[in-house]
């Protein structure tokens, strides 16, 4: 059944399902990455690269 | 300076960092990077001139090259990213790996298959898919290897003492999902022997599969674990955050989307649907915004720090590194639209362009990174600058040259080959010949920037050797920090943001984010009856057809030869009829190829004598005065081998190749009545008898066949 079924899918529509799909997760992670609130989340995550860990005596 | 973990509070913990790894993990970088330029420069001069080949089958091109390409991709570069992940992944976790012993098995392990590899693609065993050609005792190793770094990879995150995780991180993750699913959806195969086997997939379905493959090994191997260096060892080396943080997740999901889809445009004007070209165009296209989005987090996190790009060589090639790999994604997606592919797919501009990407931006990477490991590994300096200066600009000088000669010599060739006199309507070199001619001096030069850039990696070799010599490794730091623990987690956080704690879920949404893409390009080709139009003229290959197809794919014949004519009036007027997906259905695996240094076989089958190919491939100079195709004299030398002849009809019936019970049962006498024909149309024009069982005759029998059930001979 399923080979009938992609036999008279549109194959026109996978694009356009992909790019709703991209537009969707994009406004996600951009509202949520963009929101002011988090600004000070990140800037602190930007700082892990530099800390190497306290060296014990 | 704001700190990342100034709010925690908890218990203590002391913990130290397995840099050994590390080290072994540099020093096999920079010993495989020589190696594999090595051979890049050999074959380079077998361009320029065919005497170079020697005579020797194990180091003639067409088994050269993969050794080449396999060697850079995955000895240099997989080492790279190997060493630079294992010292990053612990830091910014604050934690040991996993577990030691996993280490040293995925450090022996992938070291074994390089060699296994180096030791298998000089002899022939090949599975005929490019980047993909190690056999099938050799991809399972890999598969094996690769489940050992990533249960020590993701072992760690569970330990970690951090609760974020670092953007570097997610590329990192995204790259072992990804790398998994490609090689095992691209490497089934039906194994024959112990070195032969066929994949399941054929013709215009394997062309997909791999192109989906073979790109995607350049967007997950050479880039996303690159970006993931990037983001970690720019910082550092800089001393200075990231520019945008925020920048990098959008970076990240973007890219880790849309690369996945961009397979197609290497199967632009082909006999794949049009709808899957069209895909693939778009989102190659599309990738422009999130790789420059990545290119230019990563200059920007050098403001006010370029005095160090003065004075620092390390950072000069990051620095290169950034600009070439902006370059290069700027490129890549203009070469995919349909107009500037029509020009640039099957010519030496390809090359040209892969270069741009691997040398300029992962060579320069990886040269900048090592300095840094190597110095803070050693607890040293730097050896000499002087000579840092002097590799930097050697290997630039060395890919311009390269990347200027292969851009010209790619649109001269292209041009040649599409001149119609308006005034015949005909080719005006209609001669192979002379479009190859032409562009021989650009090969020298190529060969001659390759030669800087090979010596601008010994000097680093050098280098970084005398660094080592200077320095000591000294004994195991053991570090604090505190454990992750409530205090950790961060009130009021978005839901993203709560994502970047869990790795679990992170890792399923990456997965997700590259199945979309995947499904949707590659499940029709899998599931659809009409995805391919059958012609009923198109029938199995005799079996001394197949026989003679294998040494094809052993010769590395696709890698200079291509099997399809592309809907162009040139290629009509100059190879025959438009190919078709229904022709290729019992090719496994197809042999489209992907670059044309000799003409496209698609309907080369009875358009010579059995005389003209004998003597072409005894040699090529005979027929076809200044060719630079290497002499192919084994081929009268070596028996064919029959013995499994049978065993390989079995395994493409399994296949879905309709071979009958009597077909396979009398597989072996059938092929010797066909080389009887061959052999005694040969005899008449003096050729020995004795020839009758050799490689050669079963080559000719498989060139003779290619594109006649298409009506190639009409």
């Amino acid at each position: 059944m399923h080979k009938e079924v992609l036999s008279h899918w549109d194959q026109p529509i996978y694009p356009l399902i992909a790019l709703v799909l991209f537009l969707v997760c994009f406004s996600f992670y951009f509202y949520y990455t963009m929101k002011k609130s988090n600004k000070k989340y990140y800037e602190k995550s930007s700082y892990i690269v530099l800390e190497d860990g306290v060296k014990h005596e | 300076m704001s700190s990342a973990n100034v709010n925690r509070t908890g218990r203590l913990e002391t913990y130290s960092y397995d840099d050994q790894i590390v080290r072994m993990f540099v020093i096999a970088t920079i010993i495989w990077g020589a190696v594999a330029m090595l051979v890049g420069v050999t074959i380079a001069f077998q361009l320029a001139t065919w005497k170079m080949n020697f005579g020797l089958q194990w180091i003639t091109f067409g088994r050269l090259r993969p050794l080449h390409t396999n060697a850079a991709i995955f000895a240099f570069c997989g080492n790279a990213i190997f060493a630079g992940i294992y010292y990053s992944h612990q830091r910014l976790l604050k934690a040991r790996m996993f577990n030691d012993v996993l280490s040293r098995v995925h450090f022996w392990g992938w070291q074994l298959i390089i060699v296994a590899a180096a030791l298998t693609l000089p002899f022939g065993i090949t599975r005929g898919k490019e980047y993909a050609e190690l056999e099938w005792p050799i991809t399972h190793t890999i598969t094996i290897i690769w489940v050992v770094f990533a249960v020590n990879f993701f072992g760690t995150l569970f330990r970690r003492r951090e609760r974020h995780i670092y953007v570097a991180i997610w590329f990192y993750i995204a790259t072992i999902v990804t790398v998994a699913v490609l090689h095992i959806v691209n490497g089934l195969s039906l194994p024959v022997t112990a070195t032969k086997s066929y994949s399941i997939y054929s013709g215009v379905q394997d062309a997909l599969v791999q192109w989906w493959y073979g790109h995607n090994a350049v967007a997950f191997f050479l880039t996303t674990p690159f970006l993931g260096l990037m983001y970690y060892f720019v910082p550092k080396m800089a001393n200075r955050p990231v520019y945008s943080y925020r920048l990098s997740i959008i970076h990240f999901w973007s890219l880790v989307f849309i690369y996945i889809w961009a397979g197609p445009h290497h199967l632009l004007y082909t006999s794949l649907p049009e709808w899957a070209q069209t895909l693939g165009m778009i989102f190659s296209v599309a990738l422009v915004a999130p790789s420059w989005g990545g290119m230019i987090n990563g200059l920007l996190t050098l403001r006010g720090v370029w005095n160090k790009v003065r004075t620092e060589p390390q950072m000069k090639m990051i620095a290169l590194a950034l600009t070439f790999y902006g370059m290069s994604t700027f490129e890549g997606p203009l070469m995919s639209i349909k107009s500037i592919n029509s020009i640039a797919h099957f010519t030496d501009w390809v090359p040209g362009h892969v270069h741009s990407g691997t040398i300029g931006w992962n060579y320069m990477l990886t040269a900048g990174i090592l300095y840094y490991l190597v110095t803070k590994l050693w607890n040293t300096e730097m050896y000499s600058k002087k000579l840092a200066n002097a590799q930097f600009w050697t290997a630039t000088i060395g890919l311009v040259l390269y990347y200027v000669s292969m851009v010209t010599a790619g649109i001269t060739q292209s041009l040649m080959w599409r001149a119609i006199d308006p005034a015949t309507g005909k080719l005006v070199y209609p001669n192979f010949i002379e479009t190859v001619v032409k562009i021989i001096p650009m090969y020298w030069v190529r060969a001659f920037g390759g030669t800087l850039v090979l010596l601008s990696f010994l000097m680093m070799a050098y280098n970084l050797w005398k660094t080592m010599q200077k320095g000591s490794v000294g004994k195991e730091q053991v570090y604090e920090a505190y454990a992750l623990d409530e205090s950790s987690i961060e009130k009021g956080a978005d839901q993203h943001r709560k994502l970047e704690g869990l790795p679990m879920v992170f890792t399923v949404l990456s997965l997700i984010a590259i199945l979309v893409g995947t499904a949707i390009e590659l499940a029709p080709s899998m599931l659809s009856t009409n995805y391919v139009t059958k012609i009923s003229t198109v029938k199995p290959y005799t079996p001394l057809e197949l026989l003679g197809r294998d040494v094809y794919i052993r010769e590395g014949c696709y890698l200079c030869h291509s099997q399809q004519v592309r809907p162009m009036a040139h290629e009509v007027l100059r190879y025959g009829k438009t190919s078709e997906a229904g022709e290729f259905i019992y090719d496994h695996p197809f042999q489209w190829g992907s670059k044309r240094t000799g003409p496209d076989l698609a309907r080369v089958g009875g358009k010579y004598p059995n005389m003209w190919h004998y003597r072409h491939m005894i040699n090529p100079r005979d027929v076809t005065p200044q060719s630079i195709m290497p002499n192919y004299k084994w081929l009268v030398e070596n028996t064919l081998v029959t013995a499994t002849l049978q065993s390989k009809m079995k395994a493409m019936r399994t296949l879905g190749v309709p071979y009958s019970d009597e077909d396979i049962a009398n597989g072996v006498s059938i092929a010797g009545a066909q080389a009887k024909v061959i052999t005694e149309d040969l005899m008449k024009s003096g050729v020995p008898a004795e020839v009758g069982d050799k490689e050669l005759v079963a080559l000719i029998a498989y060139l003779q066949r290619i594109g006649v059930d298409y009506g190639s001979v009409k």
